[in-house]
């Protein structure tokens, strides 16, 4: 892929775009004539609605009331206070309640019988009719001011105080959240469907034009006749189509914002509600724009896909319908009260990120949350540009039929023997991989606790088996399944020796340091062992991570990056990504350097024994001082110290520094190329 | 610069109907070969014509030598004048300026910016892109309307921005499927004309078209295709010799009659074989 060629098309993605005046009416109106409109409308409506009543009177009708006087009177006494009209019809002849009510000559007829040896007041009224629901309301409210009267005269007749006999003890409600608290949750109810509805708006049209619309125009043949590749035509596409939807949120975001100013200056000129402190906003609104940036790629990514089987406008529109209504009700997610962020539904698309601004305007600020959610779609935009990048063929684009040229799961008789995986097949592998712990592996977890451990751990190693056998990859060279010499195999006892010390180290500096980080995860695993055989942890915590952790990491994903790129990058974003792969923010501080030294290993000397085998000690040994820590003080007494001291700490360090420098020396001086 | 294919086939896939069985109707999917191992090869500075019927796979050629679609088997190379070899598709695009009725251009851009658009995709610096559509300008009369907006040109000025696109790198080789389709004689006229100067200039034309008289005084040799074969390759004078003809019209009834004769003896003489055996 070339930079200025992609240059190029997205410059003329954008002009081509711009130059359209249908995509400045959803980008550029929606967000800065209709929300105000909306906001405006409402209040107008909430408050006409409210002031109905007062403005209007009802007519009331009576029928066998013992003394029609003066409940008539009694109901122009209280007219004032409850802010009412009455008016009293008497029909000429005698008529009963259905038919006055039926002649449409009284909203409300107020007929008197007996029950219970008691008078009973029967408030006879249409619930089909607006006004005749209001009127009975009212005269509700006026038997029960009447009601009242009656008890208070009993009560003093008796010589009592009626006050203390009816209300014997008094209670109320204080609300101590903050003006900003309460804004901000009504902020989140509503906010995250605004936000995918305009970042929807501001995508769809772009995407369909961009690609069906070419089509349709055939432009896309003009393209293709210059020395232009797919990948980067479908680059530009992507990066055009995100650019609009990216820019039609941030839009959204800055009319919200003039709102709420605008809202927070007429509440200070009211002066009822007290002041906002939209400043206590910001933090919000800008991990919010971040989100929206990360979901605005996902929301491309997935138009476009639905558009490049489309041929023409129209049909475009028929296919992207269903994924609006998807979006849509996703996008509802937020108004739904019991519903909130969790392990499942983090990973949902659309849900996770309406979830995520949901809790951000509550002012939970959740680093792994917040993180997870962004990994979890660029995730997703990932898969979804493999796929669009597998459907835009050159077959596609220029006879419209791209189920014929789904190659996404393309028959395995036309993979090229022994390759090497590419990104796409990293991408591809390890979103499945991300899934499936988080899906498979969570309930595996819940239904046989340490057993699905095992389960998910064995799910990544035959997936990643899977893949390899399905690409038809080279086993021997993807997964690094190499002869190791015997002293490398002492390199990497020392390597994990050195590594123990200094992660020691680095944990407890770090857990001081930020006494916050979450060992969530940690403390729930650590939950699961209670009372099980040694032999079965040793198993489940030390020897199946080891193994199948290793062929997904320092065999599929290394060897990948490794083909691709230099050995120092390979060697560090195989750690990175070990490391956000256990998806704690303590955790991957911790575990990335470690990951950046099992991937260098393996770089080094080429055979994956070595890193299972640093694996395999490293997560013994944090299983065995988790067990035995207290018997083990004796030996290491460091363990004993909460904090170490500065003398540790140096003692610590140097043990540290000096077994693993010696275990990096005895590796080879050349790294072994897998390929 | 000369354009090389061998081997060149294409698979595409048809559904046929089997008729009824029990009341169904039935179809299947089938494979055939719309390009059908082609092999030809251009010379430096002619007009080579591609004719053939509807369907003959005219297309599908022309735009696999443009590289717009990958070939299931054969090679596409252009030869340079210092008779380097280029195969790779991409830097094949680049020695080639490829129109069809189907290249249609961005309405909403003017002449000048698709021009400059495609300058920067070609890698063009800007001082030689503007030298480049300062001389287009001229040749193709474009000053009156090279700032307009595309989808407000006529036709005719359409064809001809179209035109200013595949000349903005200076190809070595021009493929033109079937430039003048639906043009007045005047816009016609006007590329048969560019063609001829660029083949003055030693530039090859590969040409498709479905008007016999403009490919009888234009062409240099005459490729005549018929279901994904090439089934006559000559100058015109000589096809029309070899077929008794005096126009180019007749002599391409009287191949397509022979090529249909052909095949049907073909078919007859597998049957045989089949029955033989």
């Amino acid at each position: 892929m070339r930079k200025s060629v992609v240059g190029s098309l997205y410059r003329k993605e954008i002009l081509d775009i711009l130059r359209d005046k249908k995509t400045i009416l959803m980008m550029i109106v929606v967000p800065l004539i209709l929300y105000p409109l909306i906001f405006v409308g409402s209040i107008y409506l909430a408050g006409s609605i409210l002031a109905a009543p007062t403005s209007k009177g009802y007519i009331v009708g009576f029928e066998g009331l013992r003394d029609e006087q003066a409940m008539k009177d009694f109901m122009k006494e209280r007219e004032g206070e409850h802010h009412y009209t009455f008016y009293f019809y008497s029909p000429p002849e005698k008529k009963d309640s259905e038919e006055m009510l039926r002649d449409n000559r009284v909203q409300a007829v107020l007929r008197e019988s007996v029950s219970e040896n008691r008078p009973y007041y029967e408030i006879a009224y249409r619930a089909s009719d607006t006004d005749s629901q209001t009127a009975a309301g009212m005269v509700e409210t006026i038997l029960e001011d009447y009601r009242d009267e009656l008890r208070r005269n009993e009560i003093s007749e008796a010589g009592l105080d009626p006050d203390t006999v009816l209300r014997p003890i008094l209670y109320g409600r204080k609300d101590y959240s903050s003006n900003e608290e309460n804004a901000g949750y009504l902020v989140g109810l509503i906010v995250p469907f605004l936000m995918i509805t305009s970042i929807l708006m501001g995508a769809l049209y772009p995407a369909i034009d961009t690609t069906a619309g070419e089509k349709e125009r055939g432009t896309l043949e003009t393209l293709l006749t210059l020395p232009v590749n797919n990948l980067e035509l479908i680059a530009a596409k992507f990066l055009a189509t995100s650019t609009i939807a990216m820019a039609a949120a941030l839009l959204n975001i800055l009319s919200m914002g003039f709102l709420a100013i605008y809202m927070g200056d007429t509440m200070k000129l009211a002066g009822g509600g007290g002041s906002l402190d939209l400043r206590s906003f910001i933090p919000a609104a800008l991990i919010m724009l971040l989100c929206v940036f990360v979901f605005a790629m996902f929301v491309s990514a997935v138009c476009l896909c639905a558009c490049i089987f489309a041929r023409s406008f129209k049909e475009a529109q028929n296919y992207t319908t269903p994924l609006l209504l998807l979006f849509m009700i996703g996008g509802m997610a937020g108004m739904i009260p019991q519903l909130s962020l969790n392990r499942v539904t983090i990973m949902v698309p659309v849900v996770n990120v309406v979830l995520l601004i949901s809790e951000l305007f509550h002012f939970h600020y959740n680093l792994s949350q917040i993180a997870t959610v962004l990994f979890a779609n660029l995730a997703y935009t990932g898969i979804a540009v493999v796929i669009m990048g597998r459907l835009f063929s050159s077959e596609n684009i220029l006879f419209g039929d791209a189920a014929a040229s789904l190659r996404l799961l393309e028959s395995r008789k036309h993979m090229k023997p022994g390759q090497i995986p590419g990104i796409g097949d990293v991408i591809l592998l390890f979103s499945a991989l991300l899934i499936v712990v988080l899906f498979v592996g969570s309930t595996a977890v819940l239904h046989f606790g340490l057993y699905g451990l095992m389960i998910e751990q064995g799910l990544i190693l035959l997936l990643v088996l899977l893949y390899a056998w399905y690409i038809r990859a080279d086993f021997g060279k993807v997964l690094h399944l190499r002869k190791v010499r015997p002293v490398a195999v002492l390199s990497a006892f020392l390597c994990w020796a050195g590594s123990f010390f200094l992660i020691q180290l680095f944990g407890s500096l770090l857990t001081s340091l930020f006494p916050g980080l979450s060992t969530e995860n940690a403390e729930n695993l650590v939950a699961l062992w209670q009372g099980k055989p040694i032999w079965l942890l040793v198993l489940v915590v030390a020897v199946f991570p080891a193994v199948c952790e290793e062929a997904a990491f320092r065999g599929f994903l290394l060897s990948a990056l490794e083909h691709k790129y230099k050995g120092a990058v390979a060697v560090v974003f195989t750690g990175l990504i070990f490391g956000a792969y256990h998806m704690s923010l303590l955790q991957f501080l911790l575990i990335a350097p470690l990951g950046i030294l099992l991937s260098y290993v393996v770089w080094k000397e080429g055979g994956i024994v070595l890193s299972i085998l640093i694996h395999f000690l490293n997560n013994l040994s944090s299983l065995l001082l988790e067990q035995y820590g207290e018997s083990l003080q004796d030996v290491l007494p460091f363990l004993k110290e909460e904090q170490p001291g500065a003398a540790t700490a140096a003692g610590l360090f140097m043990a540290g520094f000096v077994l693993l420098s010696a275990g990096l020396l005895l590796l080879r001086k050349k790294a072994q190329p897998s390929s | 610069m000369n354009i090389e294919v061998k081997g060149l086939c294409k698979r595409f896939s048809r559904l046929v109907s089997d008729g009824e069985t029990k009341g169904r109707r039935s179809s299947r999917k089938e494979e055939f070969l719309a390009v059908d191992h082609v092999d030809l090869s251009t010379r430096q500075g002619e007009i080579l014509g591609v004719l053939g019927p509807n369907g003959a796979g005219k297309t599908t050629l022309l735009r696999m030598m443009g590289t717009l679609l990958a070939p299931d088997e054969g090679t596409v190379s252009v030869v340079g004048e210092d008779g380097a070899v280029i195969s790779d598709p991409i830097a094949v695009k680049s020695c080639i300026g490829y129109l069809s009725e189907n290249t249609h251009l961005y309405g909403r851009f003017s002449t000048r910016e698709l021009l400059h658009t495609i300058s920067s995709i070609y890698g063009l610096t800007p001082e030689v892109r503007d030298e480049r559509i300062e001389q287009i300008t001229e040749v193709l009369n474009l000053s009156a309307f090279i700032d307009n907006r595309i989808e407000r040109l006529s036709t005719g000025q359409t064809q001809r921005a179209n035109i200013a696109r595949c000349l903005i790198h200076s190809p070595g080789i021009y493929i033109f499927d079937e430039p003048t389709l639906g043009l007045d004689i005047i816009s016609s006229e006007s590329i048969v004309s560019f063609m001829k100067g660029e083949r003055e200039q030693g530039r090859t034309v590969l040409y498709s078209t479905h008007y016999m008289e403009e490919a009888q005084y234009l062409c240099d040799r005459i490729v005549m295709l018929w279901e994904g074969r090439i089934i006559a390759e000559d100058t015109p004078q000589r096809l029309m010799e070899q077929t008794a003809t005096d126009n180019l019209r007749d002599c391409f009834r009287a191949l397509l009659d022979a090529g249909t004769r052909e095949r049907a003896e073909e078919t007859e003489v597998r049957k045989e074989e089949g029955q033989d055996a």
